[in-house]
């Protein structure tokens, strides 16, 4: 009788034990999927002159990463290097946080409605119905497809972070924000999503076809959303003797935005898009940022009072509605070589904050305009903090980017010669602790 | 003791406002225009005249003035000054014209799309114009909410706004709305309306929905002040459209209606009177002179053109009669251009107005005080009288002689076209290209 | 009528015999022909005598106060000093201005009734070689255009097709006729050639001046070779006739009715723009031989010196038009024609449309208030086309000899506010009445129907 008893107490046991081997096995299996919770190695980065954003430059430093973390930064002799950190010797060269691009649109497969080639197809073009370029609910991170030679040449240039936006319609969709870590998209993600996008176009054969109906349709919708969530919060608190409100997934999509005041992001393509997305934010009370802006130099005393976060394009082609762009060849030209590249310089100089951005160039020709941009008056500092910190804050990402502190995450570039110099060569990048070499052969 | 000290308080506080509502006007430039022939336009020519501008206002106009130390002088050796024209008819500074894809959009608002950097500010500026009544296009029988503006070429869009102007809404009517000139595309439907009585219809058929509307929002606003609101209400939704339709309802906006034959007018009109919604001119009016009786007993004005006509079916039996005659026949006729080709050359078309029946004086009229009185700006321009703003324009010859060229044109006593100044630089760049 | 009776009958006077010799007296006055009731005037008086007037001659020097002596339809006599011949009936002008009658050197009237509905709209035609089309035989000689551009004293116009590269052949008109071939001066008066507009530019008027996918260049390269063309099949056409053994080449449309131009004897009309084009369409013209006038120019005034030496004349496009290209200034189309005036240029002026045709004086006025010398601008709106179009021995100035073809203003032809209070077309005068006219009298019976 006494065995019977203590059997079912002996396997009741071995099953819980089982059971917690079991997951625990099936938990280290799934978290060793994703790379990220992968225990990365801890690196040491010696000798380097360091740039760290936050805190006075050092001349010979020590960067000690661990586990995708930075540990630790200072002076080369008061860092002891841990025993089991691999070394990676950086003299000659300068240590940077990683650049953050707020504005991209990396990766992005969708393509462009493509210009129909034969006769009937124009046809057909011109007399099927139209279809409406809003896709409030697209969260861009869907539409993704990382390539390894887009990340690399983004490293190059010195960027670890990048804002995709999504690149079509009035309402454009969601953002998201991405570390270049490598081509596993899951892994790569920060914040998603981020910010709602919208652009000052038109539809095409369909309301609205003008800029001022999409200035009304924008205004429209927001009403309607505001509309829409307090007729949904009043039935969803006493559904009694009020009628259903109608489900609409357009609005339902903007109601974290309109009414939660997440950020919403416009893209400004001349100086009366900044007064235009102004004049919504101010009327709607949005967490509004501008993207685009090559014109803010137009609009600095609306800038300076309204203290929207500014996200700086160095696309220097004056806009088609711009003034320079209507007295020929010659006068265009000349604006895009000697009057827009001091958009940021004077922004600063008028103490109005922004990040820089590059949205809508290559990334050859973001250098290059970079340089351009400090050549017409950016200090080089503005310009470093423009692409770290700034953005990092607006993101709401500074504690874990945008400068080179013990806790943030290991997103660091290591230059030779100086950033922002034309000979200057970026040798090897660390995204969340990753390390990609690109030093060349013989170097 | 705390009698006087509130007296002073007072007494300085309403000087302070005084002093503030004074300079706070305007903030514009000081000049001296001396030996014009100044046009005053409401009392007559001085041969030899003198204007004083301070801020921005007329201060002074007589003989031999003398101006304040600084001041630019200009010498107008006889040459005519005249009210800044007013063309009360254009599309310029904006950035699109037309919200086509539906027939009525009154939810849309010029203001929201001006463009300042617009070249054809500076052509109209050449031609001595200084304020336009920039608006929506013909598309639609409504349109949208016009924007009257100053040219101030150089200054950001926010400044041009004349915030005394009328707010005005724009209705179309004919061929323009029917689309009738357009080729349609098998797969595309006609949009409604495609016929005048159409056009009509859909008029009707809004200003009720907005009568509507504003019937709602009534209710709601009496149920919520009862003294036991329900539990289930909510407030309509707000629409743009509507909203706007209900604001030329309560007559917060005036109609501007662009049609051509005399039924349009006529059945506007009718419209009108059926709603109880103001109109503030007939645009194009090409057949004003078939019903000067009907246009004056409903004291309505027209903007006319004066001979460009026969493009459309709709145009082919207006004469260049048509300003003249209803001139004649006491209706207010402003004469604008709709074009920015044309608007360089307003005064000439006003010029052309004497050949077929008014006195150079009434034809000045039709481009400064008349327009003025349409726009409902009359108080501040449109004649140089003391006391009014300084937007004036110096012409060569008499502004209607087919001779006269515009060479300065002043808004708020700044000068934004300088012909003399744009030949020295011309001379100078000349001579650099020269001697490289 | 025996004096010596009339003599005696008077002597006798008795009060019958008065009665009957007074009424004789006046028969005779009535049949001589002194008419002391000024008739309405019957359109076909053979002589005519403006009296009192202020004559503008354009050649010559202006008469305060003088007669017009016109007979047969040709000014007869001009001046302080004429003999005014019994019968002739006497147009009384005091206060008037005698002008020519203008010529609209380029225009659309009668082939464009309403340029919005394609069905009244004959100027141009599909295709790009269009050398066979006549503008005269489309003509609408009663488009309601032509009375009013007559009523503002342009009393001859050219009608120039459009479109394509070669348009079609031009004709020059009288305003006044019963059919479209009475209205005819020069059935075929110039072949008329589009080369494209400036790149980058704005459209130009009529059409003209697209920034157009074919560059002058290539458009004139495209003549060379329809020239070459026409010569050749001449030649060949010419063989064969001689000897009937040869193959005859089949009709060729486009060389047949080039032939003219190749020949040298009608000449062609260059719708040209930009400084460039300018320059090589001159060079086309030397190499090809062909007798040319410009049509537009409007960079004209930046290769002045160019157009001077080649004595080509130039007619100017409307001034009705935005520069083409902000650089050049917002007056330079204002400038343009004073610049090749001075530079010793050949101009004329031209409404460049139908229903502005009459608009024509104040092209010339506008050029004048941008320094165009007055006189010049008159000129260029009579004489100066007169010569250009080879008929200044009938037309383009008040002189002895050409036809009476003359306008009676009220003030400067130019002026907006002038008033024409009476044309004469070859002597004849001509109703003023047209569109406008007409339906304000209908309107204004509307006011009359009211009053009691």
């Amino acid at each position: 009788m006494q065995s019977e008893k203590t059997k079912p107490r002996r396997n009741r046991g071995a099953l819980v034990i089982f059971i917690l081997v079991v997951s625990a096995m099936t938990f280290l299996s799934w978290v060793a999927q994703s790379a990220n919770a992968e225990v990365k190695p801890a690196y040491a980065l010696v000798n380097c002159r360091i740039i760290p954003v936050a805190g006075p430059i050092l001349d010979k430093g020590t960067i000690l990463v661990r586990d995708g973390l930075i540990e630790a930064v200072g002076p080369a002799d008061k860092i002891k290097i841990p025993p089991d950190a691999e070394v990676i010797e950086a003299s000659g060269l300068t240590a940077y946080p990683g650049l953050i691009s707020a504005h991209t649109n990396l990766f992005l497969e969708a393509p462009e409605p493509s210009e129909p080639r034969q006769p009937e197809d124009f046809f057909q073009a011109l007399t099927q119905p139209a279809e409406p370029q809003q896709f409030p609910e697209l969260l861009v991170l869907k539409q993704l497809k990382p390539k390894k030679q887009t990340i690399e040449s983004y490293h190059k240039v010195g960027i670890t972070t990048v804002v995709v936006a999504p690149n079509r319609g009035i309402f454009q969709g969601q953002s998201v924000v991405l570390n270049l870590n490598g081509d596993q998209l899951q892994t790569m993600v920060l914040k998603q999503p981020w910010a709602l996008h919208i652009n000052f176009t038109t539809e095409r054969g369909l309301y609205p076809s003008s800029l001022m109906g999409t200035v009304a349709f924008l205004r429209q919708k927001f009403y309607d959303t505001l509309h829409y969530s307090d007729h949904w919060k009043r039935y969803n608190s006493n559904p009694l003797n009020l009628k259903r409100p109608e489900f609409d997934p357009f609005l339902e999509a903007l109601i974290p935005f309109v009414v939660e005041k997440k950020p919403v992001v416009f893209q400004c393509n001349n100086q009366e898009d900044i007064k235009r997305a102004l004049r919504l934010i101010a009327e709607f009370r949005l967490n509004g940022l501008l993207t685009g802006c090559n014109e803010a130099w137009r609009v600095l005393e609306l800038l300076k009072n309204s203290r929207v976060p500014l996200l700086l394009n160095l696309d220097f082609r004056p806009p088609s509605t711009s003034l320079y762009a209507q007295q020929g060849d010659a006068a265009r030209k000349r604006a895009e070589a000697e009057i827009y590249p001091a958009n940021a310089a004077i922004l600063h100089r008028e103490k109005i904050a922004f990040a820089l951005t590059s949205f809508g160039l290559s990334d050859s020709s973001f250098l290059k305009n970079l340089r351009m941009a400090i050549k017409a008056g950016l200090s080089q500092e503005a310009a470093l903090r423009a692409l770290t910190i700034e953005p990092a804050r607006w993101l709401g990402l500074e504690k874990q980017l945008g400068t080179l502190e013990p806790g943030k995450i290991a997103n660091l570039i290591l230059t030779r010669g100086e950033l922002f110099d034309e000979k200057a060569k970026v040798v090897r990048v660390l995204v969340d602790g990753i390390v990609f070499n690109y030093e060349e052969k013989g170097q | 003791m705390r009698t006087s000290l509130k007296k002073i308080v007072v007494l300085s506080t309403i000087l302070t406002i005084l002093g503030f509502s004074a300079s706070s006007l305007l903030a514009g430039g000081n000049l001296l225009i001396k030996n014009a022939t100044v046009m005053t336009v409401t009392s007559g020519v001085i041969p030899k005249g003198d204007v004083l501008i301070v801020n921005g206002m007329i201060k002074q106009i007589g003989q031999n003035l003398t101006a304040p130390p600084g001041t630019r002088v200009i010498e107008a050796n006889g040459r005519y000054l005249i009210p800044g024209i007013i063309d009360t008819h254009t599309h310029i500074a904006l950035s699109g014209t037309n919200e086509g894809t539906e027939a009525i959009t009154p939810e849309v608002r010029m203001a929201d799309v001006i463009n300042a950097d617009d070249s054809s500010i500076f052509t109209a500026l050449t031609g001595g114009v200084t304020m336009v009544h920039t608006m929506h296009g013909s598309a639609n029988p409504i349109g949208g909410v016009n924007v009257v503006l100053k040219l101030k070429w150089g200054k950001p869009s926010e400044e041009l706004i004349v915030k005394e102007a009328f707010p005005t809404l724009k209705f179309a009517l004919g061929e323009n709305v029917k689309q009738s000139n357009r080729t349609l595309l098998p797969g595309r439907p006609q949009r409604y309306p495609a016929t005048r009585m159409g056009a009509n219809a859909i008029i009707r058929r809004e200003l009720l929905k907005a009568r509507d509307y504003m019937a709602e929002w009534d209710r709601y606003e009496k149920l919520k002040k009862s003294k036991n609101p329900p539990a289930n209400l909510i407030p309509p939704r707000k629409d743009l459209r509507l909203e706007t339709l209900a604001e030329l309802l309560r007559g917060r906006l005036i109609a501007r209606c662009h049609a051509y034959v005399a039924t349009e007018m006529v059945e506007f009109l009718n419209l009108a009177r059926e709603f109880g919604f103001k109109i503030g001119a007939f645009e194009h009016a090409w057949e004003a002179y078939k019903i000067t009786d009907e246009l004056l007993e409903a004291g309505v004005g027209v903007s006319v053109f004066i001979d460009s006509w026969a493009y459309k079916m709709e145009a082919a039996e207006g004469i260049a009669y048509n300003a003249a005659y209803c001139a004649q026949r006491g209706i207010l006729v402003s004469i604008n251009s709709d074009s920015s080709e044309r608007i360089r050359r307003l005064f000439n078309e006003a010029g052309k107005a004497v050949k077929y029946g008014v006195t150079p004086d009434e034809a000045l009229k039709m481009i400064t005080i008349n327009a003025a009185k349409q726009l409902g700006v009359d108080q501040i321009v449109g004649s140089i009288e003391i006391g009014k703003q300084a937007d004036l324009a110096l012409f060569s010859e008499h502004p209607m002689s087919a001779y006269t060229r515009c060479d300065l044109t002043i808004i708020e006593g700044e000068v934004y076209f300088d012909r003399e100044k744009l030949l020295q630089e011309r001379e100078a760049a000349a001579i650099k290209k020269g001697g490289n | 009528m025996n004096l010596k009776k009339i003599k005696s009958a008077i002597k006798q006077k008795t009060s019958h015999s008065r009665l009957i010799l007074y009424s004789i007296l006046l028969v005779g006055l009535l049949m001589g022909g002194i008419n002391p009731v000024k008739a309405a005037g019957p359109e076909d008086s053979e002589v005519l005598a403006i009296v009192k007037v202020k004559i503008v001659p354009v050649v010559g020097e202006e008469i305060p106060e003088g007669t017009i002596l016109i007979k047969n339809g040709r000014i007869a006599e001009i001046g302080t000093t004429v003999s005014i011949p019994p019968g002739t009936r006497i147009v009384e002008a005091k206060g008037l201005t005698a002008y020519p009658g203008m010529i609209d050197s380029y225009s659309s009237m009668g082939l464009v009734e309403i340029s919005g509905v394609a069905a009244t709209v004959d100027n141009r035609e599909t295709g790009r070689i269009n050398p066979q089309v006549k503008a005269i035989e489309a003509l609408k000689y009663d488009s309601m255009h032509i009375p009013i551009a007559r009523a503002n004293g342009i009393l001859a116009a050219v009608v120039a097709p459009s479109g394509g590269l070669i348009s079609g052949q031009s004709t020059l008109i009288k305003l006044h006729g019963w059919t479209n071939r009475q209205m005819a001066i020069k059935e075929s008066l110039a072949m008329v050639v589009e080369l494209p507009g400036i790149r980058g530019g704005r459209r130009g008027f009529m059409g003209m001046g697209q920034p157009g996918a074919v560059s002058t260049e290539r458009a004139l390269a495209e003549l060379k070779e329809l020239f070459h063309k026409a010569r050749m099949y001449e030649k060949r056409r010419a063989e064969a006739e001689k000897n009937l053994l040869l193959p005859r080449p089949d009709f060729d449309e486009a060389s047949h009715f080039l032939l003219p131009v190749v020949k040298g004897e009608l000449p062609v009309i260059f719708s040209v723009q930009a400084d460039k084009d300018i320059i090589q369409t001159i060079k086309f013209v030397q190499e090809e031989k062909i007798k040319a006038i410009f049509y537009g120019v409007h960079q004209g005034f930046k290769v002045a010196e160019e157009i001077k030496k080649s004595g080509i004349p130039c007619l100017i496009g409307s001034l009705y038009e935005l520069p083409p290209l902000w650089e050049d200034g917002y007056d330079a189309l204002f400038l343009n024609p004073g610049i090749l005036n001075r530079a010793g240029i050949k101009i004329a002026f031209s409404s460049s449309s139908s229903s502005a045709a009459k608009d024509l004086p104040y092209h010339a006025a506008k050029a004048a208030a941008f320094g165009l010398d007055r006189k010049e601008a008159l000129k260029a709106v009579t004489i100066y086309p007169a010569e250009i179009f080879g008929v200044d021995k009938d037309l383009g100035s008040l002189e002895k000899g050409k036809l009476a073809n003359l306008v009676l203003a009220d003030g400067d032809l130019l002026e907006l506010g002038t008033r024409i209070e009476k044309v004469f077309i070859e002597g004849k005068e001509v109703d003023l009445s047209n569109r406008y006219t007409e339906l304000l009298e209908k309107f204004k019976r509307r006011e009359k129907e009211k009053k009691p």
